[in-house]
């Protein structure tokens, strides 16, 4: 399993086409993992770029963190996977909470980013985003794994979801996730938002809650152009081959 | 890594298929299955999305150029990325090798 050692702990990433003289960087989302691209983004993007894909702290294979789930922590996290991968300047891609990361990238670094792609990334100050925290319990996993993870049409079988239950009871009671995302409740307000002047293509469900969220941020970002799809909020995995389309045309652009 | 030249045939695949799938989701799960070239990775094997990465991982390791797993994987939708079983993935590198 490749492995490298971020800010003293070991994250697992999976590089396709190496070779090639440009990257792109994708982000996952929360509760999920970059299996979320591996199958069938990745390699169609791999046909042109150079592609890295990370699990971020506590997720998929990468080493669990107590705390340090906030937007500066984790583009801290980005920024040395960069350093230790020896990449200066990259294309980015999130999707979802990863999709906060990229932007939150966008602000801080500018200088390593060339384009920057946002997939139903949620406005963090809106109450089904938070909700999503707040209501936690058994019921509400199984809700959440049928309607809203990467396995959505896959009926889990009793050792998934134990799988599933002990990651998101780890993340919910034993990290610092909660009140790192409350932390971040005002992102969309802030100043620091509408500096972004990347060209940035924002991907939206045409059913998604979070479409208003992409309209917020087209609003917001100079250069940004949003185009929604049609499906909900799990486009990355209802759409593979149409949003890993809309990724290779809009890195392509000259 | 060991990456092999000589052919294996088609049991001596399946074994090796089942010695990675026993390296992913642990001997304790492995000993409760049946496992078959009809078991299917998701609904008899339980395996999600980031376990079958890691399995990848092992058959690229494995044969090294000689086949491409992932290439293979990505031309398959959701449904039949959830249908995929063994016996499809013998077949595949069978025909790689």
């Amino acid at each position: 399993m490749p492995v490298v050692t971020v800010n003293g702990r070991s994250v697992h990433i999976q590089e396709l086409n190496k070779e090639a003289a440009e990257t792109i960087v994708l982000v996952h989302g929360m509760f999920s993992n970059l299996s979320v691209y591996y199958f069938n983004i990745a390699p169609l993007l791999a046909t042109k770029y150079h592609v890295v894909l990370y699990d971020l702290k506590s997720h998929g294979m990468s080493e669990k963190a107590l705390t340090g789930y906030d937007l500066t922590s984790m583009t801290n996290d980005l920024l040395a996977l960069l350093e230790a991968l020896k990449l200066q300047k990259v294309h980015l891609g999130g999707y979802s909470f990863g999709g906060l990361i990229a932007l939150k990238m966008a602000i801080r670094f500018p200088e390593r980013i060339n384009k920057l792609a946002v997939i139903e990334a949620p406005d963090p100050n809106d109450d089904k985003t938070r909700g999503i925290i707040d209501e936690y319990s058994r019921e509400f996993l199984e809700h959440y794994v049928e309607n809203f993870t990467d396995t959505t049409k896959v009926k889990m079988g009793k050792r998934q979801m134990e799988r599933n239950h002990r990651m998101y009871e780890y993340l919910f009671y034993q990290t610092s996730i909660k009140t790192d995302m409350e932390f971040e409740k005002d992102f969309f307000g802030s100043p620091a938002i509408e500096t972004i002047k990347k060209p940035a293509l924002l991907l939206y469900g045409t059913d998604s809650n979070c479409l208003n969220a992409g309209k917020h941020l087209e609003g917001l970002i100079e250069n940004a152009s949003l185009s929604a799809v049609p499906g909900d909020h799990n486009i990355p995995i209802q759409q593979p081959l149409v949003i890993a389309e809309a990724l290779l045309n809009f890195f392509q652009e000259k | 890594m060991d990456t092999i030249t000589t052919k294996l045939s088609s049991e001596e695949i399946f074994n090796l298929m089942k010695q990675f799938i026993t390296e992913v989701i642990g001997e304790e799960f492995v000993e409760e299955m049946d496992i078959t070239p009809e078991s299917s990775f998701t609904k008899d094997l339980e395996m999600d999305s980031i376990e079958i990465v890691s399995f990848s991982e092992k058959i690229k390791a494995h044969f090294g150029d000689q086949i491409d797993f992932t290439g293979w994987l990505s031309s398959m939708d959701l449904d039949q990325l959830i249908n995929l079983n063994l016996g499809m993935i013998i077949s595949y590198i069978e025909e790689c090798q």
